[in-house]
């Protein structure tokens, strides 16, 4: 074909090739509250009083803000997680399983080792809860990088292994003693995370939460492996053609997201819940999905999308508590937000996969 | 007034013109060929013609009136059909299925299985081809399939039928076949475009040939008054061959050999069958072929993208036997791929991480795992200005691009990393003719500097301009080999096709009088 | 342990509770040959016990209740495909994202229309009849294994010969086939492959939604948001299990609805974790994806053993 040298030209510009990089990531959030202010004003509520009583219950006040970075904590955490295993061109829908393991190992090590100070026992739960974490997402990442096993149902199943396998854990041999509810003892009070204030359970995760996802943004930018994973993830086949093993940064970046994956049910478990409990997460995991889906090629965009679902989720049950709204408003937003998120608006990269997986 | 009219069609591809005002007249019961090189916008017009691509300007007209073909299923209502070169059949379904597919006979939804077979075999009757009926797709070798294509568009009463480059995949014999198919079908007043860059082809079956060159129509000859020379100067143009060799050089050491190498394809068919050949200090050494008898294979194999199944590789002194991709090129192997935008770029990174993705992982580059961004910008920076590559900042995005531009950074990427051997699959494809040229220039460079360089292309001018010696490459061997002085257009064409040329030209080596393999083997799964 | 009369009745308990994940697997089976995975299962399958319930509930008929459970899961179909197919979404993403939808509507929508919390479990709401055949209800073992089930369970059994009919043996079958397994090929064969991977989507939904009604009508009669408990995920393993052919996919359900129907019987007894039966299905899906894989594999390498040996015999 005859190449010129002639500048590109770019096809009919649309509409949403005109809102830029800015209004590109906001348009799902933004059609999703149009969707919910549709269902609303459909079934008779007024929409506007609705998102303006959730803003003020989400943000307005100490304590309230607390709350809703407290709700984004976990959020932040599996987002950081999805987004390590997405980079490197792994679709990982599997940070659920891997929070579940992790949470449930940092209860253990919160209930077991009861004599150990704060300062050991807690940074010895969240290793152990990451290296759990990472154990556990090793299994469909090595099946991918070796057997070329699709990672989105391996991830999705090992989800609903994971969970049944610490129901199993807390209905049986790690039942509390003395309840009959299926939860683990409580851990010790050493093994807590520090709150900041009494009026808020908001602790020091949210901080490590903040840390971490600067770190996963200096990692991707400014390191060797940063730099591997980003090359896997835009064309596998060349970075193979270049020299990187492909197979080895599947690896290791679904290491890092199975460890990150951990250390968000350990946040939970050790901050907000001090026992493990079965079923505990309301899937944060998948919440996760949607912020990195978000937050794919911006890795920072992670805590505001992340702030954005938490405070949903404390507006949310204040607007039920007050206005008789039901909570699950937000996941008719989540909903929305997951289904737009990868349309038109699709993080360029993700459209290559829809081939592969249905091939 | 012609049968068949497509006139002053303009096609546009994002960075690409691939149709340019483009005239097609054929007649009824004739068979037309439509040459030209690869990229020439010959499969573009054809796709345009079958429905699978909608044109930006001009018009189609049929027996004198203007048609809209807008989808496959118009041209197949027009009687319009085409044999794909990458057949469009279905591998997990039968013979049968495939040939009435989409067109069953049978009401209320159910295929009449008697009907659709007597109505199959009747039209394979007539032309005097027999198939499997039974048998799965997947299972048959490639000249079968082409029967199952070339009967699927009968099947649907088509009487204006395409061949997309239908001898690539056939062989000598199977190619024969065809022509006595096209040939009756023909006689029985259909009408036949067929798509080739074959000449003997051309001349042996055609009665009038539109020459496509850079998505124009360069010429339109009747076959009768023709020559293979006439056409070829059509094909190629006038604007080639600037670029002088400095004489035959001095070859000095091996920096690659390939001994009896063999290795599977991703169907896991035979795809290297004991291929032997060695590149020396400063020569340049051509691989001519048809697409599809290795070349990809050959070039993975040596860069270690995919495992062989015998046979040893050497770079630059070393066995490479079980070394990865990334030792491999720290030896002094650069690879320019075949398919860039699938392996030799990332359309979605910067030109800047495009440049780095070599030696990202050690100085200056980076230090213990950090990168330096500011040294990956200046390597981007000089490489920009020394390849005169259009683009604003060592932060773009290379998906902005054109093709002569990314093809500029690939080639600039590898010649950074001072090779002691390059392979450089089909470099000037779908590149303009002064990138093409500079890519020429560098690749001589490297030569008068003592390193070796494997070049595999399908173009023979290329070949022919730049090379010192010839290699022929079919169906996973070498087949012949020839001084570049001594070498004919002819001789080499012939052998690339699987022929057994009557005479040889002084200096060449006929390959391996080893028997041939089917070429594909059974994929039976 | 097990007299025979409790294996008699676990297994008509199998047959029953394996109802929905057949019929649900059965749509996963017929998006995946039209090249669809369709995570979405869960949701059109919340969305048929949801509108059986309501419409049920409205027109006093569990006929009625059925349509009902159709055309909402039919809704959701169309959502799907629409993000999936014109929208051209990812479709896990897409997928996940409209199950998340489906609970999220009905979570609230019962609270604020029917001012429900929990269960919605109106007066009026019809349950789906259980047929008893006649004859063959009192033939001894054989009654109790083919009698006294409701309607849909009888279609369960029904649409894995229907669905194999379909997609072996009518021609919008095998056009779907061809869609599901080389798109353009399909089209330049003048297929109309986006049209026939639409009809793939909602003919999953409609399936779903009559799992979704058997769910809701006739294991209990109430709705509830949790109340598809991972059955479409389960859908899911049993046709990756099955490899999206009806016959080994059906066994891969009744499988699983075994595992479900031990499960409930394990929680009065001891010894056996229910949690890891429920486990089951999830692991085999797994261990079925590596034996494959594995599989797979050794074939290559027998490839390339038998390649170069012959190339070994030409030299």
């Amino acid at each position: 074909m005859a190449i010129t040298d002639t500048p590109i030209q770019k096809p009919t510009s649309s509409l949403y090739d005109r809102l830029g990089p800015l209004g590109q990531s906001l348009a799902p959030f933004v059609l999703a509250l149009v969707v919910g202010a549709l269902v609303l004003t459909v079934t008779g509520k007024d929409a506007l009083s609705t998102y303006t009583t959730i803003f003020q219950q989400a943000f307005l006040g100490v304590t309230n803000l607390a709350d809703t970075l407290l709700f984004s904590t976990p959020l932040i955490l599996t987002g950081v997680a999805t987004v390590v295993a997405f980079r490197a061109g792994v679709f990982n829908v599997g940070v659920e399983g891997s929070l579940y393991l992790g949470a449930f190992m940092a209860a253990w090590v919160g209930f077991t080792w009861t004599g150990l100070p704060g300062f050991v026992v807690l940074p010895l739960a969240f290793i152990l809860a990451g290296l759990v974490g990472a154990l556990w997402a090793w299994v469909p990442a090595a099946l991918k990088a070796y057997l070329q096993v699709d990672e989105v149902v391996t991830t999705l199943m090992l989800n609903y292994i994971a969970i049944f396998f610490t129901s199993f854990l807390v209905n049986g041999p790690f039942l509390a003693p003395g309840t009959a509810n299926s939860m683990s003892p409580l851990v010790s009070s050493q093994a807590e995370v520090p709150h900041f204030m009494t009026s808020s359970q908001f602790n020091w995760s949210f901080v490590f939460a903040i840390a971490l996802t600067l770190g996963l943004w200096w990692m991707l930018r400014r390191s060797t492996l940063g730099y591997a994973i980003r090359m896997v993830g835009d064309n596998a086949r060349f970075a193979a053609a270049s020299g990187i093993s492909v197979a080895r940064t599947i690896i290791y970046s679904m290491l890092l997201s199975g460890m990150v994956g951990g250390f968000a049910g350990a946040a939970q478990i050790l901050g907000v819940n001090g026992r493990f409990i079965d079923n505990f997460s309301p899937g944060y995991g998948f919440q996760g999905i949607t912020v990195a889906l978000l937050a794919a090629d911006q890795p920072l965009v992670i805590i505001p999308a992340a702030i954005f679902f938490g405070a949903l989720t404390n507006g949310g049950g204040l607007v039920q508590l007050f206005s008789n709204i039901p909570i699950d408003l937000i996941n008719v937003l989540q909903g929305t937000v997951m289904l737009f998120a990868t349309t038109r608006l699709t993080l360029k990269w993700f459209r290559g996969r829809k081939a592969r997986l249905t091939a | 007034m012609a049968y068949l009219e497509l006139r002053d069609i303009t096609k546009r591809f994002p960075g690409v013109l691939a149709n340019d005002h483009v005239d097609l007249t054929v007649e009824k019961g004739e068979i037309h060929a439509l040459v030209g090189e690869n990229g020439a916008g010959k499969t573009t017009l054809m796709r345009i013609l079958y429905g699978l691509e909608q044109p930006d300007e001009g018009e189609i007209r049929l027996g004198g009136k203007r048609v809209t073909i807008d989808s496959p299923a118009a041209a197949i209502r027009l009687g319009i059909g085409m044999v794909h070169q990458h057949f469009q059949l279905i591998p997990s379904m039968t013979v049968l299925e495939n040939v009435v597919l989409g067109a069953e006979p049978g009401k209320l939804g159910m295929t009449d299985r008697a009907a659709a077979v007597a109505k199959v075999q009747e039209i394979a009757a007539g032309l005097g081809i027999s198939l499997p009926w039974e048998a799965r797709v997947a299972d048959l070798s490639l000249g079968p399939q082409q029967r199952v294509e070339t009967l699927k568009a009968l099947y649907r009463h088509a009487n204006i039928l395409i061949f997309d480059e239908p001898t690539t995949v056939l062989t000598a014999q199977e190619a024969d076949q065809l022509f006595g198919v096209l040939r009756k079908l023909a006689n029985d007043g259909a009408t036949i475009i067929i798509i080739t860059h074959k000449l003997h082809e051309v001349i042996s079956i055609s009665s009038r040939i539109t020459v496509m060159r850079r998505g124009k129509v360069a010429g339109v000859l009747e076959t009768a008054n023709s020559s293979p020379q006439k056409i070829a100067r059509l094909m190629v143009g006038e604007d080639v061959g600037h670029l002088e060799r400095s004489g035959r050089s001095q070859p000095g050491d091996e920096v690659l050999s390939l001994s009896n190498l063999s290795a599977l394809d991703k169907r896991g068919a035979p795809a290297l069958r004991g291929l032997t050949l060695r590149v020396c200090r400063g020569e340049i050494v051509g691989v001519a072929g048809v697409e599809g008898n290795g070349q990809s294979e050959m070039v993975q194999a040596i860069a270690g993208l995919i495992p062989v199944t015998g046979g040893t590789i050497r770079i630059a002194g070393h066995d490479a036997a079980g070394a990865s991709t990334r030792l491999r090129r720290e030896w002094g192997l650069s690879l320019i791929p075949g398919d860039r935008n699938a392996e030799g770029v990332s359309k979605l990174s910067t030109i800047m991480d495009n440049m780095a993705c070599t030696e990202y992982y050690r100085p200056p580059l980076s230090r213990s795992g950090v990168l330096d961004e500011g040294a990956m910008q200046r390597r981007a920076r000089s490489l920009i200005e020394r390849f005169s590559v259009k683009a604003p900042s060592p932060y773009t995005k290379l998906g902005t691009l054109s093709g002569g531009n990314v093809q500029k950074i690939v080639v600039g990427r590898e010649l950074a990393a001072a090779p002691q051997v390059l392979i450089a699959a089909y470099p000037s494809r779908g590149v303009d003719v002064r990138s093409t040229e500079l890519i020429h220039s560098k690749l001589l460079e490297l030569r008068a500097g003592g390193q070796g360089v494997l070049l595999i292309s399908e173009d023979l001018g290329e070949i022919l301009s730049i090379c010192d010696r010839v290699l022929v490459l079919y169906e996973g061997r070498i087949v012949g080999e020839v001084p570049t002085e001594q070498a004919d257009i002819y001789w080499l064409g012939e052998l690339m096709i699987g022929g057994k040329p009557a005479t040889n030209p002084p200096g060449a080596v006929i390959g391996t009088a080893q028997p041939t393999l089917p070429k594909t083997a059974s994929t039976k799964s | 342990m097990f007299d025979s009369a409790l294996i008699l009745t676990l297994l008509s308990k199998t047959l029953e509770m394996s109802a929905p994940i057949l019929l649900a697997a059965m749509a996963g089976a017929i998006c995946r040959q039209a090249g669809i995975v369709n995570i979405g299962l869960e949701g059109m399958m919340l969305a048929g016990a949801f509108g059986g319930v309501l419409f049920s509930y409205l027109a006093h008929s569990a006929a009625v209740g059925i349509l009902g459970a159709i055309l909402c899961a039919l809704v959701l179909g169309v959502i799907f495909a629409l993000f999936v197919l014109s929208l051209r979404g990812n479709e896990i993403v897409s997928g996940l994202g409209l199950n998340l939808l489906a609970v999220g509507l009905a979570g609230y929508i019962l609270p604020v229309l029917f001012n429900v919390q929990g269960a919605f479990s109106p007066l009026g709401l019809q349950g789906l009849p259980h047929w008893h055949i006649p004859v063959i209800e009192d033939i001894p073992v054989l009654g109790t294994l083919l009698s006294g089930y409701d309607p849909v369970v009888y279609i369960s059994w029904l649409s894995v010969p229907l669905t194999w009919f379909f997609l072996y043996r009518t021609k919008p079958g095998t056009h779907l086939r061809a869609a599901g397994e080389a798109e353009e090929a399909a089209m330049s064969a003048g297929i109309n492959a986006r049209g026939l991977k639409w009809l793939a989507v909602l003919l999953g939904a409609a399936l779903c939604a009559l799992a979704g009604a058997q769910l809701s009508l006739s294991q209990v009669t109430l709705f509830n948001k949790q109340m598809t408990a991972g059955r479409g995920f389960i859908a899911l393993a049993a046709f990756y299990f099955g490899e999206a052919r009806p016959v080994p996919t059906a066994i891969a359900a009744l499988v699983f609805g075994f595992f479900e129907a031990l499960q409930f019987r394990l929680q009065a007894e001891r010894g056996i974790s229910p949690q890891l039966i429920q486990m089951l299905p999830y692991l085999a899906v797994v261990i079925a994806l590596v034996a494959v894989a594995v599989r797979k594999r050794l074939r290559l390498n027998t490839k390339a053993r038998a390649a170069q040996a012959a190339v070994g015999q030409e030299a």
